[in-house]
């Protein structure tokens, strides 16, 4: 796996894939059994290199009884940055994060999500080139996973590199430049978000229903048809098979009355892609599993 | 080390800030206060001279020789002194003892405000008196313990006297001999004189192995609960992935070590002021300045202070690398326990030393002890205080305990390094000698 410099990295999986241990590892906390990891082309560790590198682990900690301004000049000097200056960049970065009021209160007075801000707060003051983010997004309402995005788009947009994790495509899909999915430890996709489904291939088509679905399953059913299809009620999205035509498809729903409010032949979301590639992977691993026994 | 620094100035600010530091550190000089204060107030001797009544009734009157005897006395060493006791006798026949007595009884142990010429004290004397030595005060300072042993030493020289002249011996010379024997005692050391006494000797050297075992115990588990709350809070890992092991152990150590170092100077400092402005104090609370001197501050001699000061330092770090590394192998501070126990033997092993060093100072078992790097920051200061130590001694006994301060924050750098990401269940010795190994 190589993260590029520049852009935002998403790095996927379902839980328990490896995520956060992969980012231990990037981080020195954890020692690989084989195989090493090189940063920014050093042969140096990410703790000599921390001035260089932000954080946001997945377990979020911070010191309770400590008042949130101390909190992050603290974690600035950690960092190396001179007091004064890590006193400057706290106060800028609370009040961009609307939390100005809170500076002067104990981390156990705040709510997770202000926590939470607090902590990426910590772990950016040093304007580190490289940013690693341990599901930022996780437990933030809407608004605050907005102002999130705002800033790690920014930190892209400046020519600085985010890899994050997260097991919520949608975002990746939205985010990130490059991607890679993981499952049980190996690599199982990675590229640019483009080639990635490209390689996939397929065609794909996305259907919403009004009424009478029911009466698509058969079609649904047929394999030579229909190669997959990720059902969510309402509405569905479908691998066509090798040599299917989605016009076909079309005329098969009309001739048996299906109500549909949309058809449309799409690219692949990176959700069917996770749910194809780590689903299978996991079929081949059931079936190896079977062999061996 | 600009990263280290930033550790130790959390630990200590964090520290120092907590209600719980300003209410213990400003309690103990409160109470030293009352130490000193209270004692003196509840057995002050009176400053003022008293007045007794002296009710005579015995047949050979006894109570002229008492009475010359008590009012030579005077209150301090000065001789124009006022007199200790005014004394007025009143002769009275066995029949009349009691109508006498209670009369003057009932104006005795009023204030000076409400009756100026009341008496402070009724003392009566028998023929009993001479032959059994029995005779009964009747006052409002009975309680005063100082006064009561000065009273009765008096009378005792008077009625002593009175029994050698009747057997014939010469006034004067019962006067010669009757003179008390003053022993003052001063501490000697390296063939100089110390100006402490022996009193003050015992006391600093108790005083050092109670501070010491206090704020070991006290600060070392404070290391010990502080890692494991950093371990609880998940903090561990944001820190790990900017700061060495090393410069986590040694920052924490240093860090709760001077929060410890700043109470103990408030507190020392609390009882050099108390001990220098007793006199002061005594007025302030209306009592005479010698009552107060009856509550001994020692004070400390340059050289021991350096030498305690130094032990201090030393055994804190020893054991608080030590309890460091029990933080990081436990999840709960229940857990700890188990190990935490070694660490507290060892402590309270060196405190109690100390009182069979007071004893014996010099013996074998005291020079052993001060060799030993987890004993001698008790053992070392008191053989200091109480006798001279060879610098022979000193500088072993100090390299040893250097060798062992970094034996020990070396392997307790080790255990620290895995320990603080391991969750879950608390490792077994066996894989504790894999932690330091690896």
């Amino acid at each position: 796996m190589e993260v590029a410099a520049g852009g935002i990295f998403g790095l996927l999986g379902p839980n328990g894939a490896g995520k956060s241990t992969t980012i231990r590892l990037i981080m020195g906390i954890l020692e690989p059994d084989e195989g090493k990891v090189v940063l920014f082309g050093t042969a140096q560790g990410s703790r000599a290199l921390s001035q260089r590198i932000g954080y946001l682990p997945e377990e979020r900690g911070l010191y309770k009884k400590m008042k949130v301004l101390d909190h992050l000049i603290f974690l600035g000097e950690t960092k190396g940055i001179g007091r004064a200056d890590a006193r400057r960049r706290a106060q800028a970065w609370l009040e961009r994060l609307g939390l100005g009021a809170w500076a002067l209160k104990k981390v156990e007075d705040l709510s997770k999500g202000m926590q939470q801000k607090v902590q990426f707060a910590g772990a950016l003051l040093h304007e580190p080139e490289l940013v690693i983010l341990d599901e930022p997004f996780s437990g933030l309402d809407p608004v605050n996973a907005q102002v999130m995005k705002d800033i790690v788009v920014e930190i892209a947009a400046s020519g600085r590199t985010v890899l994050f994790s997260t097991h919520v495509m949608e975002q990746a899909e939205r985010m990130c430049d490059r991607i890679a999915i993981i499952a049980r430890g190996e690599t199982v996709v990675s590229g640019t978000l483009a080639q990635v489904k490209a390689d996939f291939g397929g065609r794909h088509v996305a259907l919403g229903f009004t009424h009478d679905k029911s009466r698509a399953e058969q079609i649904f059913a047929d394999r030579s048809v229909v190669a997959r299809i990720d059902d969510y009620g309402a509405a569905a999205e479908l691998q066509m098979a090798e040599g299917a035509d989605p016009e076909q498809l079309l005329a098969a729903l009309v001739r048996e009355g299906v109500g549909l409010r949309r058809f449309e032949v799409v690219e692949p979301s990176l959700h069917a892609i996770f749910i194809a590639r780590v689903g299978a992977d996991a079929d081949a691993a059931a079936a190896h599993a079977g062999e061996a026994a | 080390m600009k990263k280290t620094i930033a550790v130790i100035r959390r630990e200590f600010v964090e520290r120092v800030r907590t209600r719980a530091f300003l209410i213990s550190t400003l309690l103990l000089p409160v109470f030293i206060v009352l130490m000193a204060v209270l004692p003196g107030l509840m057995m002050s001797g009176s400053d003022h001279t008293s007045r007794v009544a002296l009710v005579d009734a015995s047949s050979i009157g006894l109570g002229q020789t008492v009475s010359q005897v008590m009012q030579a006395e005077k209150l301090g060493d000065k001789s124009d002194a006022p007199p200790r006791y005014s004394v007025q006798v009143f002769p009275a026949t066995r029949e009349q003892l009691p109508l006498v007595r209670d009369a003057l009884i009932a104006s005795t142990g009023f204030s000076k405000e409400r009756q100026g010429d009341g008496w402070d004290g009724v003392l009566v004397l028998t023929d009993d008196t001479l032959a059994s030595g029995r005779l009964t005060y009747y006052g409002s300072n009975v309680g005063a313990v100082q006064s009561m042993r000065k009273l009765q030493g008096t009378i005792s020289n008077a009625l002593a006297s009175v029994r050698l002249g009747q057997s014939g011996v010469d006034q004067a010379l019962v006067k010669r001999a009757m003179v008390p024997a003053d022993l003052g005692t001063t501490k000697v050391s390296d063939g100089k004189l110390t100006g402490q006494s022996g009193e003050d000797s015992f006391l600093i050297a108790y005083f050092m192995g109670f501070i010491l075992y206090v704020s070991i115990l006290l600060y070392g588990q404070q290391t010990m609960t502080s890692v494991i709350e950093e371990k609880t809070s998940r903090i561990m890992e944001v820190l790990t992935s900017s700061l060495t092991p090393f410069q986590m152990l040694l920052g924490k150590v240093l860090g709760v070590g001077l929060a410890g170092l700043t109470q103990m100077a408030i507190w020392g400092g609390s009882v050099f002021l108390v001990s220098s402005q007793r006199a002061h104090l005594a007025g302030l609370f209306g009592m005479s300045a010698d009552a107060v001197q009856n509550f001994p501050i020692p004070s400390m001699a340059p050289g021991l202070l350096a030498v305690f000061l130094l032990y201090f330092a030393l055994g804190f770090l020893l054991y608080g690398a030590l309890y460091a590394a029990i933080g990081a192998m436990c999840n709960t501070i229940q857990e700890t326990q188990q190990y935490a126990i070694f660490v507290t033997v060892f402590i309270i092993t060196g405190f109690f030393a100390v009182f069979s060093l007071i004893k014996d100072p010099t013996g074998s078992l005291g020079v052993t002890m001060s060799y030993i790097p987890f004993f001698a920051p008790f053992t070392m200061p008191v053989r200091w205080s109480l006798t001279s130590v060879p610098p022979l001694q000193l500088a072993l006994s100090l390299g040893l305990m250097v060798v062992a301060l970094l034996a020990c924050v070396w392997l307790a750098a080790r255990i620290y390094r895995t320990g603080i990401l391991m969750y879950g269940k608390k490792p077994s010795w066996r894989e504790l000698w894999r932690w330091v190994r690896a």
